[in-house]
């Protein structure tokens, strides 16, 4: 009965209950959205950090990884003391840089990586090989579409300039031996990567025994935190940061969009809550002289609650999925927009589902929704019946 | 000796109407016996209708006692005057105030769904009234679907529903013409032959001249006492 | 390049914005750098400290005489980076990390705005690893960050609008419904449906003017403390709301329309119902 009540009542009125639930819809899909974005960013970069499964980076003193152009000295002494210390599974050194392959009159530059593929975490292979003698290199899409090279064809490339002589400096033939999908570079970023020693070579200088960034994987139990801190202190001239520091950095530099998501989120929630409390309230007052009756014919004042408040149950049970829907729509859409930021890597996300919090926040639009019904609801129910039913007569 | 299902004494409502004090009962004393069909006719504003509701403990009296089946109803709490309205009373409207959205079936079973009666029984039951009362071919009917006469016949049906001890009727024939009011009155006295008891406030005449018995009003006392048969 | 810092501690002076140091310093004369005001407050330094410059932590360094601290301009690419800036004498910072004769970049200033077209050919022509750009186009390229945020910003609000609208509709429906009887009775006494929806849409423009005005404010004061909020967060005198009044225009425009088609919406709905359906009948 009180279900049957409740939808004749929603039906009886089409046009407002559509109205609401495209309301309460869109109010859902904003919702989350905001959930999404306050916690995207950061999860989907944890999932990037943590891929190849490296712990801990090991920095320029007072940088982040790739944050600037300084590197770090002495580098393979190091990576020695890390590789003979009894908690590290892995090290990755990465030297970064530049390469200039001539095209024509002109030169295609790349962002370079000089890695021991053995231990690497910088890309995936795709097709091919990964680079281990000094004349090899792999290539990511973006920059094989830039030379128009595919696998196995030469290429020339150099590490700089010489302006003495106007000619590339260093530059020396290589073969493509491998395809791979560069995990932190941007979308569009051509790409290469050669052995470490080469890059090395290549770049020259009076200190060549350098390095931009170390990763580290420990070994199974071992505690990430106490392993950065026995780090630091051993190696005071380098900045150790593990994935959690690292996130805190990112959450610190984009906190603007985790504070957008926070107010959008609870004005969304807000204005969801009104939308069903004026919706109930016009809908009871409609009907203060039925509400009134069924209480003189002995209807109990909470069954009449409950049916007002199934009402409003049924338009969020109807407006969350679509909710949903929209969300993931809008989210998409707003996530290709962000994901358009300079450098960022291309596998970063700003609005990442994660079905716990997204039904978490449906679920709390819903459970305002139906208490948004319950004031109202016993206000009207409890309103003094003959006097009631005396102004609905004249009324 | 005839069971007394109604006993009021010295009963007395007042409210405030802005700045005035109305005085709508003074002290009403009476009582009305199992199978009685009483009238209470008056002048408008003489305190008929605020008499019935304080009967269909649906208002309280600012003073004095109201018992209805042998049950002091007067200072009932919200819950149980709930309750007693759904078991022991009926109430019919002049407005027949039946829910809009529902069939008149459905309709007749809302009490019966509030008293806790299951689906099968219920819709045989509310059926059964509905036969009783002339419309069972119209029981899928909207409200919208049917006649003033008609919507007061499932008024009536959806207030006999809990099989109450008491009928109150609040002009039921007000927004009727003649002819259909007339039917009203025929189906009143079946009720009433049947054992039903029914306390009626009517400016209508010829449903007054009904009833068994008939108390008149005037500036909220009762003024006559007469039974007719 | 970021220069890494190895302080020593010495307070001799107390005066704020020194005077300019000579060019070379005498053998016993350190060379003078200019900090900016972040290092200054989190490191405790003022005009005159003496400092030692590094290029790597450990290294004996250079040391110097901070002679001036510099507030950060209103840069927006420097929102959200937390590193140092210090200004030093050319020679001394290719001396100090071992750049040899070379730099970064050169900014260039032409005699007139004509002469920046032929100058970047001339030089570009000779140039070779580096090329000349328009600072406005270099401008362009740095702010692609906040070129993103603005797009970002922009489907945030139209998505807002989208949504308003709806919200907008939807309640103007329900408190003009809440009228029918009202309405039914005027149309009873001979009182033209033009004339209702005109006093209704009246009431909804009326509603939508206050709303704005209102909206115009909280906007102002959000903006307001948006502004107080981030440039305390980010240390910087950017700012990051700006209330122009192509904006308060668009808003109340906007909100006006919205307002009023939803009251012109709900009211004619309302009068294209017969009169005695509105009573219930």
């Amino acid at each position: 009965m009180l279900f049957a009540l409740a939808a004749a009542s929603l039906i009886r009125h089409r046009a407002r209950t559509l109205l609401a639930i495209l309301g309460v819809a869109v109010s859902a899909a904003m919702l989350l959205d905001m959930v999404m974005l306050s916690s995207g960013m950061k999860e989907s970069f944890r999932g990037l950090l943590l891929s190849q499964g490296f712990q801990l980076r090991l920095s320029p003193k007072g940088t982040l990884p790739f944050d600037t152009d300084a590197t770090i000295a002495r580098a393979d002494s190091l990576v020695a003391l890390l590789r003979a210390s009894p908690e590290v599974a892995r090290v990755s050194p990465v030297l970064g840089g530049q390469l200039h392959f001539p095209a024509g009159a002109s030169a295609v530059t790349a962002a370079a990586l000089g890695l021991e593929p053995a231990v690497q975490g910088d890309y995936e292979l795709v097709q091919g090989r990964h680079a281990s003698a000094g004349n090899e290199l792999v290539a990511n899409d973006a920059l094989l579409r830039a030379l128009g090279r595919r696998l196995g064809d030469t290429v020339r490339a150099a590490a700089g300039y010489d302006a003495q002589l106007r000619a590339l400096a260093g530059a020396r033939d290589f073969v493509i031996v491998g395809r791979v999908r560069f995990i932190y570079f941007a979308a569009g970023q051509a790409g290469a990567s050669v052995p470490l020693a080469t890059l090395r070579a290549m770049q020259g200088g009076a200190e060549t025994d350098r390095i931009s960034l170390a990763m580290v994987q420990l070994r199974p139990g071992v505690s990430v935190d106490a392993a950065r801190a026995a780090f630091e202190r051993r190696l005071p001239r380098v900045a150790v940061i593990s994935t959690s520091a690292a996130l805190e950095q990112v959450d610190q530099r984009l906190s603007y969009f985790r504070q957008l998501a926070v107010i959008l989120g609870a004005v969304s929630l807000t204005v969801g809550f009104l939308l069903v409390t004026t919706l109930v309230t016009v809908s009871v007052n409609e009907r203060v002289g039925e509400i009134a009756v069924m209480r003189a014919i002995g209807v109990r004042r909470w069954r009449i609650v409950a049916q007002i408040v199934v009402e409003a149950a049924a338009i969020m049970l109807v407006a969350a999925p679509l909710g949903l829907v929209l969300g993931l729509v809008t989210g998409r859409y707003l996530n290709s927009i962000l994901a358009r930021f300079p450098g960022l890597p291309e596998r970063i996300d700003f609005f990442l589902f994660q079905p716990r919090a997204a039904w978490t926040a449906l679920g709390l639009l819903a459970l305002c929704g139906v208490l948004a019904g319950i004031y109202p609801a016993w206000r009207s129910a409890s309103l003094p019946i003959a006097i009631t039913l005396r102004q609905e007569a004249v009324g | 000796m005839t069971e007394s299902i109604v006993d009021v004494r010295d009963l007395v409502r007042e409210y405030a109407m802005g700045e005035d004090r109305v005085h709508a009962l003074r002290g009403v004393s009476f009582s009305v016996d199992r199978s009685d069909y009483v009238a209470i006719v008056g002048p408008s504003g003489c305190g008929k209708s605020t008499l019935l509701n304080l009967l269909g403990v649906i208002d309280r009296p600012t003073s004095g006692t109201v018992s209805i089946a042998g049950e002091r109803v007067d200072g009932l709490g919200d819950a149980r005057a709930t309750d007693f309205r759904l078991t022991r009373i009926g109430f019919v409207f002049q407005r027949f105030y039946l829910m809009q959205a529902l069939s008149a079936r459905e309709n007749v079973e809302l009490p019966l769904a509030e008293a806790g009666m299951k689906g099968p029984a219920r819709r045989e039951r509310a059926l059964a009234l509905l036969e009783y009362v002339g419309l069972r071919n119209r029981a899928a009917h909207r409200p919208s679907q049917l006649s003033g006469g008609e919507q007061q016949r499932v008024a009536i049906a959806r207030a006999l529903a809990n099989s109450p001890k008491l009928l109150l009727a609040d002009e039921p024939t007000g927004e009727l013409d003649a002819r259909t009011g007339a039917e009203m009155i025929a189906l009143f006295e079946r009720l009433n032959a049947d054992g039903t008891t029914i306390v009626v406030v009517t400016h209508d005449e010829v449903l007054a001249r009904a009833a068994k018995r008939v108390i008149h009003m005037r500036d909220g006392v009762v003024v006559g006492d007469e039974r007719a048969r | 390049m970021i220069i890494q810092l190895a302080l020593l501690a010495g307070a001799l002076s107390t005066f704020q914005g020194g005077a300019a140091a000579p060019d070379r310093p005498t053998p016993r004369q350190a060379r003078t750098i200019a900090i900016d005001s972040r290092l200054a407050a989190d490191a405790g330094l003022r005009v005159g400290d003496r400092v030692v410059l590094a290029a790597s932590p450990g290294e004996p360094g250079d040391s110097a005489v901070v002679s001036a601290i510099v507030r950060r301009g209103a840069d927006p690419a420097e929102i959200a980076r937390s590193e140092y800036r210090v200004r030093l004498h050319l020679t001394q910072l290719q001396q100090l990390t071992g750049y040899g004769d070379r730099v970064d970049r050169f900014a260039v200033a032409t005699r007139a705005d004509s002469a920046i077209g032929p100058a970047m050919e001339r030089i570009n022509d000779a140039a070779f690893g580096f090329r000349a750009h328009r600072s406005r186009d270099i401008a362009v390229e740095t702010s692609q960050t906040f070129a993103v945020v603005s797009r970002f910003h922009k489907a945030i609000g139209v998505i807002t609008v989208f949504a308003s609208a709806i919200f907008l509709l939807c309640i103007m429906l329900l408190k003009v419904e809440e009228r029918r009887r009202d309405v039914a009775a005027l149309r009873l006494m001979g009182i033209s449906a033009r004339t209702i929806v005109g006093s209704i849409v009246l009431e909804a423009a009326a509603i939508a003017v206050l709303g704005s005005i209102a909206g115009v404010g909280i906007g102002a004061a959000v903006s307001w403390f948006v502004n107080l909020h981030y440039r305390a967060v980010y240390r910087t005198p950017l700012s990051f709301s700006v209330l122009t009044g192509d904006t308060v225009v668009l808003a109340v425009g906007l909100s006006l329309v919205l307002g009023i088609v939803a009251g012109w919406l709900a009211a004619r709905r309302l009068v294209r119902t017969p009169p005695l359906v509105l009573f219930g009948r």
